[in-house]
């Protein structure tokens, strides 16, 4: 039953995805550190749902960026239940600064490609 | 639910991850979980359609295992560098437990028997316990050490030949050691204590030091043995 609800699973193409994760887990826990599901709840909410993955995929991703340093995590119990919180770091910021400038970079080639304002210009 | 968590540990384990970092994703992943199937019965599902809803939310199998095998990081040294954890170290350590019990060896023979020109007499009192240490640390060690080995490799859910490796290495290591006290020449000479590795030229140390090496693997095997046995059981159940 299991497999037949996963292949179900509805999910954002993986080749658009790269740093995506990332980026939105640091600019979420810039604003206040959250718990797993928590994180998911809230990229689903900002995206309005237009970016799915499996939920459980967040954490591999958090525990990479702990890691890295770029996030530190503790553990809190709230309503009797045990949970892992993660924030961001100095070395997050930083990354966080670096992924929001490359990407804002890369949306706009994107936008301008397809809008194609360089190409109408180059034609008048 | 159990036997997806059991399948994907399983899978994450052999694939290389890290025991911590999988019982660390596992525990997370049931907390989200249950955080899941919360929210869907509090959306007015039954318990069991909760439960598959928040199964799929959570992710398929193979999604929820590439994306922890796939960060290198996560990956146990065992698995990077097989043979430092399962020869390479082993060795080292063992050497070290060599050197603390010949260590033992030389400040008993110095303080606790000052007129002997051997450590190896017999001792009385408090004698009897200190060397009792020592020795119990030479060889003890080999069999503590290949015990570890074998919990790594379990625990990894390791392929036998690389525990294999260092359990046999162990083994010669320990059923070859011979350590030599003596005086130096002189008059009241200076006491040394040294240690070698070989089976010796005669038959007889041949066969002693293979007879030691056997006892010694006999003895650290079969923890290892016991615990593969254990896993596959609790996997084919």
């Amino acid at each position: 039953m299991y497999h037949e609800f996963s292949m179900a699973a509805r999910q954002t193409n993986p080749n658009f995805m790269n740093g995506v994760p990332e980026l939105l887990i640091l600019r979420l826990l810039k604003q206040k550190e959250m718990y797993g599901y928590e994180i998911v709840q809230a990229i689903r909410s900002r995206t309005g749902a237009v970016i799915e993955v499996g939920e459980g995929v967040v954490y591999p991703v958090l525990h990479g960026l702990e890691r890295d340093g770029a996030l530190t995590s503790r553990r809190r119990t709230v309503n009797g239940r045990s949970r892992i919180y993660y924030s961001v770091t100095p070395v997050g910021s930083h990354r966080l600064a670096d992924l929001s400038e490359a990407w804002t970079h890369l949306a706009n080639a994107i936008k301008k490609t397809l809008t194609g304002r360089q190409h109408g210009k180059a034609i008048q | 639910m159990e036997k997806l968590f059991n399948e994907l540990r399983e899978r994450l384990l052999r694939a290389g991850v890290a025991p911590r970092h999988v019982r660390r994703y596992l525990a997370e992943l049931a907390d989200h979980l249950d955080d899941l199937r919360a929210e869907e019965e509090r959306a007015g599902r039954s318990r069991g359609v909760a439960e598959s809803a928040a199964l799929i939310r959570l992710g398929g199998m193979d999604d929820l295992s590439k994306a922890m095998i796939g960060q290198r990081q996560f990956q146990s040294w065992c698995v990077r560098a097989p043979w430092a954890v399962f020869g390479l170290a082993p060795l080292l350590l063992l050497a070290g437990a060599y050197f603390v019990a010949c260590l033992i060896l030389w400040f008993g023979w110095k303080f606790l028997l000052p007129g002997t020109d051997t450590p190896f007499v017999r001792v009385n009192g408090f004698a009897i316990f200190y060397f009792g240490v020592g020795r119990w640390l030479y060889f003890g060690a080999p069999i503590l050490i290949g015990w570890g080995i074998g919990l790594i490799a379990a625990r990894q859910r390791f392929k036998a030949f690389w525990p294999t490796v260092g359990l046999v290495l162990i083994a010669l290591m320990g059923g070859t050691a011979q350590v030599h006290a003596g005086r130096t020449a002189v008059p009241g000479g200076v006491r040394y204590i040294s240690m070698g590795f070989n089976f010796g030229s005669s038959a007889q140390g041949i066969s002693n030091g293979l007879l030691h090496a056997l006892v010694i693997l006999s003895l650290a095997v079969p923890p290892y043995l016991i615990w593969r046995s254990q896993k596959a059981h609790s996997l084919s159940a």
